[in-house]
């Protein structure tokens, strides 16, 4: 990955990542917006002017490629590059959630939680 | 049916779309433009409808799935000039009022294809054609009455430019503080 990418991309703004999330599969831009939609219970609405240009861009950069077109509507999907960026992207956001967890219940509790949640160890909750 | 001129300097496309809201609550709606400053306008019921401008050379040059991204959402498209689009979406079918940008980073975007598309063409006309005109000019001693009319006309242009030029990167500035860049 290049310098460029990684400073344009990483960190990247909640509408880059919501794209590259949804093109794990192969969609268009309109359900992208609709799927977000779903997804955050209305919070985020994409707008096609946003959502234009940053698949323009993208396609561009190489992190997603266009497939083929329906009805009027390019259809596209994550490349290599995009997986990459979308996977430095989630590891700088679970950070950022673990720290956040840490700093609202106290390490151990975190730690113990997530045990639980896993179901690694079902009695630390209590413990 | 009715025809309006307006004159909006590129970086003035909020003020546009201001403007064409406005006429469209009094009665008007915006049916076509011809460059580089006319609009068409025509009689409709009175309504609160926002107008907005993109500039987006790609999507003009793949307008069919540019114009249905928009159609998708519900954004009418109206007509372009001088690169820019126009499109428009009531008030009404929007739960909160929206804009074709959800984010300032994509308004950043936005305002960048507008330095390549249009600012700069200006700024080559400036350094190549206006500076080096004037400095011919003001070089001499002597002007026929020609001359003094050029001249007239090149010091109008400098002042338009230079007015285009801060207007734009105030705008730029600002824009780029609010994403804290």
């Amino acid at each position: 990955m290049d310098a460029h990418i990684k400073k344009v991309y990483v960190p990247m703004t909640e509408t880059g990542f919501y794209i590259l999330l949804c093109l794990q599969e192969e969609m268009h831009g309109y359900s992208i917006v609709q799927k977000v939609e779903t997804m955050t219970e209305g919070a985020i609405r994409l707008s096609p002017g946003t959502m234009y240009g940053s698949l323009s861009k993208m396609e561009k950069d190489g992190l997603i490629s266009f497939i083929r077109e329906e009805e009027k509507r390019k259809i596209y999907k994550i490349t290599e590059l995009g997986r990459e960026v979308l996977e430095l992207e989630m590891f700088r956001i679970e950070r950022l959630h673990r720290n956040l967890q840490e700093y609202k219940y106290g390490k151990c509790e975190v730690e113990s939680s997530i045990l639980y949640d896993t179901g690694i160890c079902a009695g630390a909750g209590l413990a | 049916m009715k025809w309006k001129v307006a004159f909006f300097t590129i970086p003035e496309y909020v003020q546009e779309q201001d403007w064409l809201r406005f006429q469209h609550k009094k009665g008007w709606k915006l049916t076509d433009t011809v460059s580089p400053c006319f609009y068409k306008f025509e009689k409709c019921e009175s309504e609160d409808v926002v107008y907005q401008l993109d500039y987006n050379q790609e999507g003009l040059s793949h307008k069919e799935e540019y114009v249905q991204m928009f159609g998708d959402c519900g954004w009418e498209h109206i007509t372009d000039m001088m690169g820019y689009s126009y499109f428009r979406k009531p008030l009404l079918l929007m739960q909160e009022e929206e804009e074709i940008f959800s984010d300032d980073a994509s308004k950043l975007d936005m305002a960048e294809r507008v330095f390549k598309g249009r600012i700069i063409p200006l700024l080559i006309i400036f350094f190549l054609l206006i500076i080096p005109q004037l400095l011919i000019l003001e070089g001499k001693l002597q002007l026929s009455n020609f001359e003094s009319l050029l001249f007239g006309i090149y010091i109008g242009l400098f002042a338009v430019y230079v007015s285009v030029f801060v207007k734009y990167t105030l705008q730029y500035v600002k824009l780029k503080k609010k994403i804290g860049e």
